[in-house]
């Protein structure tokens, strides 16, 4: 076992910071609450001299509390706008790694995770274009045809480039996913009534599927079963008010274009 | 023969879908290729579930089972989480279908269908959790016993 230890307060500090920048990056961008507890506790664990490290997390804030001298120390961060970005779950998941195996010293670790929350992986148009092409792939999918993979293709890339957009302008998930829908549903619309969709349903569903919280729904249901109810309940609910957002996009579209007024 | 190649053809629309998705949740770049195959595969099995047996949530429950045995296997093999490879896996079976029919059920006034199509879609969302659920027990109880008996 190794044997460093935490030598003065000022270093205690660092070692909180480090472990809640930790936490906070897993989280927002879409780690499951366990993992996130996990890494924590492993990187306060890592020091001989930390001793009841408790962790708790939900979809919204981290709370982290430790004892050192025999005093406890808690500190808490509010968490806002999960994503989801796969590349920096796995970096910080390989530097808690090493963090906790080898001597690395504190100021180094915060600076590998300043690098990790500052890291661009792909560029906003590599996005648009990745999300246009899984729609239009997932329109094939479900039974669309060529004409429908081109329009599905068109259909997103517009949209996805309008929501980076209005993302600027920091509204809520809701609203967000609201609108993406909406205009998912209009322009396909438009392209089947100009003629280059043939399948409208077919169009639709694959243009909503970057939107889905396919990935949401399934982490709070596995967070619940594994006794993390509070997470699983904020990130369900966020799940089903977005699955209703896209509902209601797609409905508003539907009910003025299948009444006949379009 | 005709067969073998609509499986091939789903296999690769399976691939591409979860290749986007995986840029579009940006992905490491070395893992990308791997968890498209995941993706895949876990899709034709779906795909010839739904189609042999007419069970959508048996087969979704089996593609999200598949795509996390596949996950954790990959997770240690490349030395990252295994959230990176399932994640985008998982997204081709997610009922974006269900959810749009619903809404149409519901907009054309046909209440009984809407309740049919919004539970299955319920029912299939918590299929593809528990498929991931029952995978990680299942490599881990492995990884367990070939560590005891190893």
């Amino acid at each position: 076992m190794n044997h460093f230890t935490i030598k003065s307060k000022y270093e205690l500090k660092k070692l909180m910071k480090l472990a809640i920048s930790t936490g906070e990056t897993l989280l927002k961008n879409g780690a499951e609450a366990y993992r996130v507890e996990d890494t924590m506790e492993r990187i306060c664990n890592s020091r001989d001299n930390i001793f009841n490290v408790n962790s708790f997390v939900t979809q919204t804030g981290i709370f982290l509390t430790f004892e050192y001298e025999n005093e406890s120390y808690v500190d808490f961060k509010r968490v806002r706008n999960v994503t989801i970005n796969l590349k920096r779950i796995s970096e910080v998941n390989k530097f808690s790694r090493k963090f906790v195996c080898t001597n690395l010293s504190l100021d180094d670790g915060l600076k590998i995770m300043e690098n990790i929350n500052n890291m661009k992986v792909y560029s906003k148009m590599h996005k648009a274009i990745s999300g246009a092409a899984s729609a239009a792939f997932f329109t094939l999918m479900f039974g669309g045809n060529f004409r429908d993979f081109l329009s599905s293709f068109i259909v997103s890339y517009i949209v996805i480039l309008i929501l980076n957009v209005t993302n600027e302008f920091k509204l809520t998930f809701f609203i967000d996913n609201f609108l993406g829908a909406f205009l998912a549903s209009i322009f396909a619309a438009i392209s089947v009534e100009i003629g280059l969709g043939a399948n409208l349903d077919k169009i639709i569903i694959g243009s909503i599927m970057y939107l889905v919280p396919g990935v949401a729904i399934t982490n709070a249901i596995r967070d619940t079963m594994s006794g993390d109810s509070l997470s699983g309940l904020s990130k369900g609910m966020e799940a089903i008010f977005s699955a209703l957002a896209i509902a209601f996009g797609v409905g508003v579209v539907l009910s003025v274009y299948m009444g006949g007024i379009f | 023969m005709e067969i073998g190649f609509t499986l091939l053809y789903q296999l690769i629309l399976g691939f591409f879908a979860t290749v986007a998705f995986a840029v579009y949740f940006y992905a490491p770049f070395d893992s990308i290729f791997a968890s498209g195959v995941a993706g895949g595969l876990s899709w034709v099995l779906y795909y010839l579930v739904l189609n042999g047996f007419d069970n959508k949530i048996i087969g979704t429950f089996l593609g999200a089972f598949l795509v996390g045995v596949l996950g954790e296997y990959l997770a240690i093999k490349m030395k990252k989480p295994a959230t990176v490879f399932i994640t985008p896996g998982i997204v081709s079976l997610v009922p974006g279908a269900g959810m749009y029919y619903t809404m149409l059920y519901l907009v054309q006034k046909d209440y009984s269908q809407a309740v049919i199509a919004g539970s299955e879609t319920f029912f299939v969302a918590a299929a593809i959790a528990i498929g991931i659920i029952v995978s990680t027990i299942f490599s881990r109880s492995l990884r367990h016993f070939k560590r005891k008996s190893g």
